[in-house]
């Protein structure tokens, strides 16, 4: 009897892409395909850059689906593939790319102030609190790039540090050492 | 789905970092779209990759490569030869010949003669014997 959760587990599904499977192909990016874009945005903080950079990260998988050798889990593979991708296309990034993605994060700040909620009986808390949380998500931007990545596989994506460490193949206690400094760095955010 | 995460950090710093991560949610692409372009962008890929193939496996493309990477070896080894710097080389030339200098009148007679085409046709001009 086949076991149903093996044969639809990503493992198997990376397998059958393997061999070229494009039913298994779909399903993966289907599971896939909203941590994938959130990963890329808050890396990026771009919606077209997310997207192009996220759709890169399926094809590579799809390109390198036989390399794969299943000694980690499918999903640390992935977000080494997709952060890979994200920071390179970062490094790439033109000056004038660089510029119009300030204009756009201006918008983002803005148009984030405007998604807030309708004032309830303390509009004061509650613009201050957004705020507060844009200071910090603009922090983060502020951090390395490493250092954003494991920020961002940590707090958003709930990944454990030895997961983190190994998509980004650096030592675990290096990871730790990020997270502090981010917090560090946060914390310095807010102080009056 | 619950986690150890031997983290060392405190309740407050995670939730810190969580609000912080928060702060700009992801916008909402329309994931049919999504895919729709992504199997675009796949079928493209592949063709590009299976297009370049056929194209490298026919011999024209071959005899091309082998070609241009001779020349390349060719250039690599002996480097074309710059042009020779004539005014730099009749300077030169002078400047070996300083001496001629000190007999300038014998070679401005000379320069007189030939002008009038009598150091061409020497052979014709009779001897004061003759």
């Amino acid at each position: 009897m086949t076991d149903d959760r093996e044969a639809t587990s990503d493992e198997t599904l990376c397998r059958r892409i393997a061999a070229r499977d494009d039913a298994a192909f779909d399903v993966l990016v289907a599971r896939y395909q909203a941590r994938a874009y959130r990963v890329a945005w808050s890396l990026l903080r771009n919606a077209e850059d997310a997207r192009d950079v996220s759709q890169e990260a399926f094809i590579r998988v799809w390109e390198a689906a036989e390399r794969f050798r299943g000694d980690a889990r499918f999903s640390t593979w992935f977000y080494r593939i997709l952060v890979n991708v994200c920071l390179d296309h970062k490094r790439r990034g033109r000056w004038w790319t660089r510029l119009v993605a300030r204009d756009a994060d201006r918008d983002a700040e803005e148009s984030l102030v405007e998604r807030q909620p309708a004032p309830g009986p303390d509009p004061g808390d509650q613009a201050s609190e957004a705020q507060t949380m844009m200071r910090l998500w603009n922090a983060v931007h502020q951090l390395s790039a490493q250092q954003r990545a494991a920020v961002i596989l940590y707090a958003q994506e709930h990944l454990s540090t030895a997961e983190i460490a190994d998509v980004l193949r650096v030592a675990e206690p290096t990871v730790r050492v990020h997270l502090h400094r981010a917090v560090a760095a946060l914390r310095k955010e807010l102080a009056p | 789905m619950t986690r150890e995460r031997p983290d060392d950090l405190t309740a407050a710093e995670r939730d810190l970092l969580a609000r912080a991560t928060a702060g700009s949610p992801a916008p909402e692409p329309r994931w049919g779209e999504y895919r729709a372009e992504l199997r675009a962008r796949l079928e493209a890929r592949r063709s590009i990759g299976a297009r370049l193939r056929r194209w490298w496996a026919r011999p024209a493309p071959i005899a091309l490569s082998f070609g241009l990477a001779t020349a390349l070896l060719l250039f690599t080894l002996h480097p074309v030869e710059r042009r020779p710097d004539f005014a730099a080389l009749d300077e030169a030339v002078l400047g070996a010949r300083l001496d001629l200098l000190e007999h300038y009148h014998v070679v401005e007679r000379l320069d007189l003669l030939e002008n009038f085409e009598v150091i061409r046709r020497l052979d014709d001009v009779p001897s004061r014997e003759g």
